[in-house]
């Protein structure tokens, strides 16, 4: 069976430290203002008579096994390797931006120094190490557990074997992308993932221009066909003969 | 048989022609391969896979894609430099003059001849009252000049929209990114609409029978004088207008 590594996050655990968030960007060396991870508060609501308690729902890219990004990319340049993990083949980007529109979670954006695409990985640079993701080793409360679920005996599968009736994915139920990261606990809001919608551009190639194009290669393909056809056939097609070549009544 | 030449092309057209027909052939088949996404793929999957493996990685083949494009695009640039009063503004002029009459005709006649014969062809016209004669062309026939209009503004484009997404990783930012995704797009037509026409003139000049003196001259600059009367006989009587000395 192939390996899908995923993330088994209990939101209870979750203190809203953003400890996994300022380790992420060390590790993956993100510019200012740039992340490729988050924790999402739920709005406290301070007038309810019974209140709540807060929620935390640490996130990040999902992984997803029906990933819309790679639907996205005319390249290729974003792909889903062995491991189960969405990648980006940043020589091969070239940073027209389509996957970040295709992400239903906002996961993505253009790396305003590098300008492609960036997004979490799962920490490629780190698990080629066999160290665990950054988010993952410097949890304080261990909230994350990361490894692959399609492993019996791996602790994430284990954990999510264990809780499988409680473990929800965030998904938007219009656009279904089958997300890698599973929560545990109370994660909050469910309903933010917004709808995987492929860029104009990208639409108009695949319903028009690409059919369109193979229909003009094909027609004048079969013309030249016919032509060489003709060729074969007709070995002996001479214009018609008369007497002047500008008179008309041509019989 | 006389054995008269007379010039065509010279020396400096003969080495773009080739030199463009290369890059293209290369442009094309990395370009294609450049396409790799299930919705998208003209050829399948095993075309990018396997292109990709001869360059080693996506990237390899991204960066040959540009260069190559790059080096294609300063060649042309010098030459429209050198060559732009004495030979691509009368090109331009020439090819962008249609003679809607006679042209139409030529174009209409011309098809059903290449495809089913002098006999058929004037058997189809007839009923539109005219004969079976293919009107007179001049240095380009009807077809010629419409397969270079379209492989002039469709190669502009190519280059507008290719030198837009190499920018796309140096100068634009994410606000820009409707332009590169537009660009992409357009790029593709583009290069489908010139693959389309180039079949047709691949076949014209390196395989149809009639043409086949035009497809020597793209090596030698020259045609006979008897082929330059039958098939481009009002560019004949400009070169019997000339000075004889002219004419090689």
């Amino acid at each position: 069976m192939k390996k899908q590594l995923a993330m088994v996050i209990d939101a209870s655990k979750c203190i809203d430290c953003k400890g996994c968030q300022a380790s992420c960007k060390v590790a993956n060396e993100l510019p200012r203002e740039q992340w490729r991870n988050w924790i999402k508060g739920a709005d406290p609501q301070w007038q309810a008579k019974n209140r709540k308690p807060m929620t935390y729902q640490p996130g990040n890219c999902m992984q997803c096994s029906q990933a819309t990004c790679v639907t996205a990319c005319p390249t290729g340049a974003t792909y889903r390797d062995g491991d189960g993990v969405v990648m980006i083949d940043r020589g091969l980007c070239i940073g027209c931006g389509q996957c970040i529109g295709a992400c239903p979670y906002g996961a993505r954006f253009r790396n305003e120094k590098l300008k492609v695409a960036d997004k979490c990985d799962f920490c490629s640079s780190r698990r080629a190490v066999n160290l665990p993701p950054a988010c993952v080793s410097t949890c304080p409360t261990k909230a994350r557990v990361f490894g692959d679920i399609k492993d019996p005996k791996d602790p994430a599968a284990k954990l999510l074997a264990k809780n499988k009736d409680e473990a929800v994915q965030v998904v938007n139920q219009k656009t279904n992308t089958d997300p890698n990261l599973y929560y545990l606990g109370d994660p909050g809001p469910k309903h933010w993932p917004h709808e995987a919608k492929m860029p104009g551009a990208f639409e108009f190639w695949k319903n028009l221009a690409d059919p369109a194009v193979k229909i003009a290669v094909g027609l004048t393909g079969l013309g030249a066909l016919a032509m060489l056809g003709k060729q074969f056939l007709m070995k002996n097609d001479a214009p018609p003969q008369d007497h002047d070549h500008e008179g008309g009544g041509h019989e | 048989m006389s054995k008269t030449q007379v010039q065509r092309h010279t020396r400096w057209g003969i080495f773009i022609h080739w030199f463009n027909a290369a890059c293209w052939f290369f442009l094309l088949a990395t370009g294609v391969a450049l396409i790799s996404n299930h919705d998208l793929n003209p050829l399948g999957a095993w075309y990018p896979a396997t292109v990709r493996a001869i360059f080693g990685g996506g990237a390899n083949l991204l960066a040959a894609h540009w260069g190559l494009g790059l080096v294609w695009l300063a060649v042309w640039l010098v030459y429209l430099v050198m060559h732009m009063s004495r030979f691509v503004a009368p090109f331009i002029k020439e090819i962008f003059t249609l003679d809607p009459n006679r042209d139409l005709e030529w174009m209409i006649k011309k098809n059903l001849q290449m495809t089913l014969g002098y006999k058929m062809m004037g058997r189809l016209v007839k009923p539109l009252g005219w004969d079976g004669h293919i009107p007179p062309q001049g240095y380009y026939n009807a077809g010629q000049k419409l397969v270079a209009q379209v492989l002039v503004l469709a190669g502009a484009v190519l280059v507008a929209t290719g030198l837009m997404l190499v920018s796309s990783k140096y100068f634009l930012s994410a606000a820009d990114a409707w332009v590169v995704q537009w660009s992409i797009t357009i790029h593709f037509i583009a290069a489908g609409i010139t693959t389309a026409l180039l079949i047709l003139h691949i076949y014209m000049a390196a395989i149809s029978r009639d043409e086949r003196p035009a497809f020597i001259s793209m090596f030698s600059g020259t045609v006979p004088l008897e082929y330059a009367q039958h098939h481009h006989q009002l560019w004949y009587q400009e070169l019997s207008e000339q000075k004889p000395s002219e004419v090689v």
